[in-house]
């Protein structure tokens, strides 16, 4: 087992702790957080572009940005809830963080012991290679080796198309799977296309590109379930900068490209 | 996305390094009394003691690190104790630590040869003074290599604290990597501040052996 899985197991075992334990306070989130006048959020600092460390080791990102204009506009001290990827969702659970902005996909399994709010990015994936291989669609794959960060939704899109027979090696975070690719020992990778461009910057002789789309994930604010105040002052929160266009400004300047064209109308 | 390692990322992972050696510490010294407690029970006279601390020790020997620290940070939190993360990370590494050293401590103590108990039986001290005056003086001499061993692995094993949003020197490492995609720099530069930490406490270990190893041929069986 590794120990990513055995992560998940332990997150899913907890999970079930707190159902069986049931809504154990009766306070309402949104009350607790205008009361302190304080916001935490739970984002992970180490997946670029979404979470990351500046030069000068502040935090920044789209997520970062994204939960620094959600905190100045409702006035509260924000406050960065250190995680990894797998404790953002016990990090909500458990009280110790007031929501989840940290690259988190909406997925039915997730929406078991969660609520999602509207979504308020995308994350499109790819699988890129080295531009001078000859891929146009699945079979073109067969006996290339693709790299993908372990336990990613990536990883688990790949792993399900059991009939393409891939061959996946699965890598710990993207920083790794980006140094494999730029040493060669893969050619092609699974993850979003601002990682794949940047195999090509640490490394001008070999520059990957898209070849094949993956999936589009919507990424959504996570938060406790039955927090519905919260829930609709988020979802309100969304809506007016999806709008106004601040959501979007922050994802291209990440993420080079503007949001989905149907996400913005 | 990308640039150069500098001053700021060096001090980052310097922060880091501090928390390792704190969290270390905290360890060693929470885990090392309630270990001295536990090796104490595990040869008491009394069979409800020594059972007790029996279980102990296989309960967390049996459970991995990880699972420890989780279950400490997030299982109180699920029943409604909120805890920090170094709270919780020390008193899980100091449980941890307490059952290996208790366990380590206790064959030390029993490893000190049989003559040397019945001797100072035959010069009528009592249990504490046996204890104090004649067998942990030499338990300590047989215990200080496995004890240096194991704590060097304990510095190490800090590095799970990770999972509790702990950033000590691995987990400040992947930020920074995560930041720079320069691995080889950042993780050469871990490797070699681990390895600061722990040959100081080796060597530490050899010149503790030289010096109580003196004089230890004449202390051989009585």
């Amino acid at each position: 087992m590794t120990k990513r899985t055995f992560l998940g197991a332990a997150v899913s075992a907890c999970c079930l702790m707190l159902i069986a334990a049931g809504p154990a306070s009766a306070a309402d989130l949104l009350d607790e957080i205008m009361q302190a006048k304080k916001i935490r959020i739970s984002t992970d600092v180490a997946i670029p572009p979404s979470g990351m460390m500046d030069a000068s080791m502040k935090p920044t990102g789209s997520d970062v940005e994204v939960a620094q204009l959600l905190a100045k506009d409702w006035g509260f001290e924000l406050e960065f809830i250190q995680t990894t990827g797998a404790t953002r969702i016990p990090n909500v659970l458990t009280g110790k963080a007031d929501i989840i902005i940290s690259t988190l996909s909406v997925t039915p399994e997730r929406a078991k012991v969660i609520d999602f709010t509207k979504r308020y990015a995308t994350l499109q994936s790819d699988v890129g290679c080295l531009k001078s291989l000859n891929v146009k669609d699945w079979p073109d794959l067969k006996d290339k080796t693709i790299g993908v960060s372990r336990g990613t939704t990536q990883d688990t899109t790949l792993s399900n198309m059991k009939d393409k027979e891939l061959k996946i090696a699965r890598y710990d975070d993207d920083a790794t799977e980006v140094t494999a690719a730029v040493s060669g020992q893969v050619d092609c990778v699974g993850t979003s296309a601002t990682i794949i461009n940047q195999i090509g910057v640490k490394n001008p002789a070999r520059i990957f590109e898209s070849k094949i789309p993956l999936a589009t994930f919507d990424l959504a604010i996570g938060l406790k379930k039955g927090e519905q105040r919260l829930m609709d002052k988020l979802n309100a929160w969304i809506t007016e900068n999806v709008k106004n266009g601040k959501l979007n400004a922050i994802y291209k300047k990440f993420h080079g490209v503007d949001l989905p064209p149907d996400m913005r109308s | 996305m990308g640039g150069h390692l500098n001053i700021n990322h060096l001090i980052f992972l310097g922060q880091g390094a501090l928390w390792t050696i704190g969290l270390s510490v905290i360890a060693l010294i929470g885990g090392g009394i309630v270990g001295f407690v536990i090796a104490l029970a595990r040869i008491s006279p009394l069979k409800s003691v020594r059972i007790a601390s029996a279980v102990y020790v296989q309960l967390i020997q049996g459970t991995p690190l990880l699972v420890i620290l989780f279950l400490g940070y997030f299982g109180l939190a699920a029943i409604g104790l909120q805890v920090s993360p170094l709270a919780a990370a020390g008193a899980s590494l100091t449980l941890y630590v307490a059952a290996y050293l208790g366990e380590i401590w206790r064959g030390c103590i029993q490893s000190v040869p049989k003559p040397q108990w019945e001797a100072a039986e035959g010069l009528a001290l009592s249990r504490t003074q046996r204890m104090m005056k004649v067998i942990l003086p030499q338990a300590i001499r047989i215990a200080t290599p496995p004890t240096v061993g194991f704590m060097v692995q304990i510095v190490k094993n800090t590095s799970l604290a990770s999972v509790v949003g702990f950033v000590e020197l691995m987990r400040s490492g992947q930020i920074v990597n995560n930041s720079l995609f320069e691995p080889f720099a950042i993780y050469a530069i871990i490797a070699v501040t681990y390895f600061a930490m722990c040959y100081p406490l080796s060597l530490f270990s050899q010149r503790l052996e030289r010096r109580m190893g003196r004089g230890r041929s004449n202390l051989a069986p009585a």
